[in-house]
This record gives structure tokens, sequence and C-alpha cells, in this order.
């Protein structure tokens, strides 16, 4: 998921200044998880933009529904039309790929040229859950996880190195540059160690082939995927996950 | 155009509106550069100051700081220390900027560099911390107020002139004069232009810029050989190299005397360029960049049509 955190409102409210009429649109898939892009979020955006004296129409999308996945965002934007034509300005409240998306669409796909603000601030590709996450992967187009034991350098060392650890390790084996995070070459060694396979460590690792990063990356798939028919397809699963999941959900309240 | 005080031979020429010239050194995949210091000492009196390019189209090659320095100590000749954004982040970029001042580099010209992937070594990460813009910010700051980017004190500032790049072939003209602009409003003390063969391209990049207190210098590139004009036209972006002069190149390939040979090259490169800079003793420019690389011995013929 792509990990986000609400900009301050004095940067959103700057960005909006002399803007009156305002169109909030929200994002059903990572903005929901990180209450950036929720209904819940939307509607408290909306109440501290209609206190600072503007006019606010909301467009939610539904759970899992992500802005930036455009064949189902179009469908929530387009019903408030009306309201995009007559807007000063559209504040998206999702990562940044789904504000450019927007903004594509609205333009491109509705003709219709507003400015188009972000509300978010994208921290990363993270994983974990359900309140505590990580950032792990670059995406950098040339997974090294096959030579660094499961752990990726590039993403958890500070310093990217292929070839670590470094000289500022810490004594607890924490990070020179944040006592709270682990050395990742330190991480390596241990499971190497575990797996048997620290004969690999010793080896050097070349460099980082940055050319399959060469950005903006684009991407193309022969065949679409029908969500409607994978989402119905995988409802007794999600059901049967919801009632194994839910004490253990309970639990955690407590 | 320099406001304070002018510690290059290329700024007070400049300053005085003399028109300059202004050659390019290009250091190699060598462990010296014997040959660009006898190429400068050739030059010496033909042109006012020569660029030692930085890692051109991401080629890694000897750096230009050190080339600048050795060149000019050995030749003479004044150089200009180009420095690029794509391989140094913005401590680098200062390091090397102070660097350049205690070996006695006066002119430096800023800018982003081509990307890594299109060179020798394209795996290579890119840095990109700062750009061309950013990076001319950075100096001027380090000269005017001996400050670095974060506000710290630079105790006895470089003296550097920073230069800037244009591109007047851009595809879109408006947006790069207005990056031009930007640079300009930051601080850069003159601009280089990329290559121009078209008098048509320059006069457009010139009305579409209008009066700038800011002296620009015109790149043009006589090509010591077909090859090396057959790669600007294929692989320089902005540059389109006109088909008759590249055909005239093109056909003294088959010349297999090599004195005859480069008798014809340089016969064709002077009437082309004759003729442009003909045209360019009626624009604005306040000189001309002669991007002559490893061809030294065509600046001499060049110079006199400018006399």
């Amino acid at each position: 998921m792509i990990a986000q955190e609400q900009k301050p409102i004095e940067e959103i409210l700057g960005y909006l200044d002399g803007k009156k009429n305002i169109v909030i649109v929200g994002c059903g898939g990572c903005a929901t998880f990180y209450h950036t892009g929720d209904r819940k979020a939307i509607d408290d955006m909306a109440a501290k933009l209609v206190s600072a004296g503007k006019s606010v129409t909301k467009i939610p999308m539904p759970f899992s529904m992500q802005v930036c996945d455009v064949e189902k965002s179009e469908v929530f934007l387009n019903k408030k039309r009306k309201a995009l034509e007559d807007c000063d300005a559209v504040l998206v409240m999702s990562c940044g790929d789904g504000v450019q998306v927007a903004t594509e669409y609205i333009e491109d796909g509705m003709g219709i040229v507003k400015p188009v603000y972000p509300a978010n601030n994208a921290i990363g590709l993270v994983g974990g859950g359900p309140t505590k996450f990580k950032e792990t992967c670059l995406s950098c187009g040339m997974c090294e996880l096959g030579k660094t034991a499961g752990i990726c350098p590039l993403t958890s060392c500070g310093k990217g190195l292929m070839n670590g650890p470094c000289g500022g390790v810490r004594v607890d084996n924490k990070c020179e540059i944040d006592p709270e995070k682990d050395c990742a070459w330190v991480k390596i060694y241990e499971r190497m160690e575990k797996l048997g396979e620290l004969d690999k460590f010793i080896e050097m690792r070349a460099p980082h082939e940055w050319s399959k990063c060469k950005r903006p990356r684009l991407f193309e798939i022969e065949e679409p995927v029908n969500t409607i028919t994978a989402a119905l397809g995988a409802l007794p699963d999600f059901l049967s996950y919801a009632i194994s999941s839910k004490p253990k959900r309970e639990e955690e309240k407590k | 155009m320099p406001k304070g005080e002018v510690y290059s031979q290329l700024m007070k020429e400049i300053s005085e509106g003399k028109y300059v010239f202004t050659g390019e050194l290009e250091p190699e995949k060598a462990g010296d550069v014997d040959e660009q210091i006898h190429a400068a000492k050739e030059l010496v009196g033909l042109v006012t100051a020569c660029n030692v390019t930085d890692n051109p189209q991401s080629f890694a090659y000897v750096s230009s700081l050190a080339a600048a320095y050795k060149i000019q100590k050995e030749s003479g000749m004044e150089c200009v220390y180009q420095l690029r954004c794509a391989d140094r982040n913005r401590m680098a970029l200062l390091s090397d900027l102070l660097g350049a001042s205690v070996l006695g580099i006066k002119n430096v010209l800023a800018l982003a560099g081509d990307h890594v992937s299109l060179g020798d070594t394209p795996d290579t990460k890119p840095v990109f911390d700062l750009d061309s813009t950013t990076l001319i910010y950075m100096i001027r700051k380090m000269v005017d107020e001996g400050k670095d980017l974060v506000g710290k004190e630079i105790h006895n500032p470089p003296k550097l002139h920073v230069g800037g790049a244009a591109a007047p072939g851009a595809a879109h003209l408006k947006a790069e004069v207005a990056k031009v602009k930007r640079k300009i409003k930051v601080g850069v003390e003159y601009i280089q232009t990329q290559v121009v063969y078209y008098p048509e391209v320059l006069d457009k990049f010139f009305k579409e810029l209008g009066k700038v207190d800011v002296p620009i210098l015109v790149g043009i590139f006589p090509a010591k050989s077909f090859g090396a004009a057959d790669f600007f036209d294929k692989y320089v972006a902005g540059v389109d190299v006109p088909p008759d002069y590249l055909k005239s190149l093109e056909a003294t390939k088959d010349i297999k005397d090599k004195e005859k040979k480069k008798d014809e090259i340089d016969r064709i490169n002077v009437e082309y360029f004759t003729n442009f800079l003909e045209y360019l003793k009626g624009t604005p420019a306040a000189g001309c960049h002669m991007m002559a690389v490893g061809y030294p011995r065509i600046i001499g013929p060049l110079r006199k049509v400018m006399k």
C-alpha cells in the first residue's frame, strides 16, 4: 500500500487561497487505510474548509475504489460533473498518483480545466498493519531480494548499500541515522546465518542496475482485470476473513 | 551582466562590451589531459576562455575540475569549469566549487547534464539533487553572500562567475525561454546557447527572449569530421544539423589523401560558418562559443571572419 499522511491544513488553505468553491475528491484505496481519503477524512476536511469560508462538494470513492483506477473513479467524477465545472479548485485526498490521475481525467477525459491540489503527502510503499507499517520496497525495477536473504538493503539500509553493514551501525545494531531502526545489513547477516547461507554474505554484490528505474516508468498489460468478477469471486473468502478476524480485532480494541 | 567585482578575463571582456570567443576542450577517459593542454595552447590568443566539459553525454571522463586546473596552469588558457548536477549531490557540488576556488578557477558553467542512462555507464544512479537553476542559485549565494544553501557562512567565499545554458532549438521554445528567464532571475551572469546552425532558430529565440540584461554567447559546432556532425544531428536533443552541410562533410569520406581531406573539411566549415558568423554580427549575441572539440585549427580561420 502507499502510506500517506495529511498535509498541514495551513498548506492546503494556502493552495486554496482566493478560491471559494472547492470539490474534494476522496479515495477508497490506500487513503482509506491511512484515514486520509475515506468518508470521515473527507467530512473532517470539508468542515475545516467550510469554517475557512469555502463552499464544498464532496466526491467520495467507495471502499476499494481507488481514485488512481480511472475505470472506477471516472464513474464518480462524472456524477459530479456540474460541481467540477463550477468549482474554483479541486482537492484530492489520495497519494500523488491519485491526484495526477484525477487531474488528467478531469482535464482530458471530461474537458474541464481546473487547478487540482494534493491534500496528502505519500510516504512510500509499505507493508504491515493494522497500525504499524514499514517501507520495504522501492519498486526499483530490479529486485535484489534473491541476493540479500529477502531483505531489501536499497530500502531498509539508510544508505541503500549493496554491501553493508557500514561503519555507522550502533552498539545495539540500530542504524546511525535513526536509533529506532534496525541495521538492515545486520538483519541480512542474521537471516543468512539462520538459512546457512553465510558464504553468500561475503560475496560482493554488484552495484545496483539503476537503469531499470528510468523515470517515468510506463507499464502495459494485455488483459485488463475484471474487477467486478474478481471482487464477487473473493466475496466468500472475504466473509470468512471477516468472521475469523473479528475476535482478534475486538481484542485489539481493548 | 556582472554587477559587482569582475574576477575573470572572460567576464572582464564581456563587461567591457568586447565581442568574445570561447572554445571547448573535452577531457577523455584517460589518466592525463596532455592532448587538451596541447589544444589549449593552440587556442591562446584566439579565444578568451575555454570550457572544460564535465562528463559530456554522460560518458565518465577525467574530472572537469582537475582538467580545468591543469589546463589553466599548463597552457595559460582561462578555463570555464563545466559542472553538472547529474553526478553530484548538493554537498559534492559545493565541495567541488570550493575546490575550484582553491585551484584558481574563475568561471563555472552550471548544467543539469544529460541523463546518466544515455551515457557509457547506464546503470549509474542518477543524482540531480539540484538542477541547473538551483545550482546557479547556490553559486550566487556562495559568492555574493558567502553562504551555503542552508545559510552557513563560508570563510573567504569563492570568487566565481556563473554561466548557464539555453537551447534555442528546443521543441517548446516558450517553456525554454521561461526557464532561461528563471535562470536570469536567480542571478546567472551569462548564457551560453546550445549549438545553433540556422539563423531562423536563433532569431526566434532572441525574439521570444526579448531584451535581457545578460550577455548571450551563441554556440556553434564546426565539426572535424562527418561522424562528429552526424552524431550531433542524431543524438543531441534540440540540434538539427543542416542536410547540405552534412552532405558536404559526408563526401569528404571518399578523399584518400589525409591532408586534402583535412583541407576540404576546413573549407566546408569556413564556408558554412563564415556566413553564420556574419549573420551573428547583426544579432544581440555578446559572443560566440566555438564548440570545436578536438579541432582547434579551425578557430583561427573562423576568427578572421569576425575581425
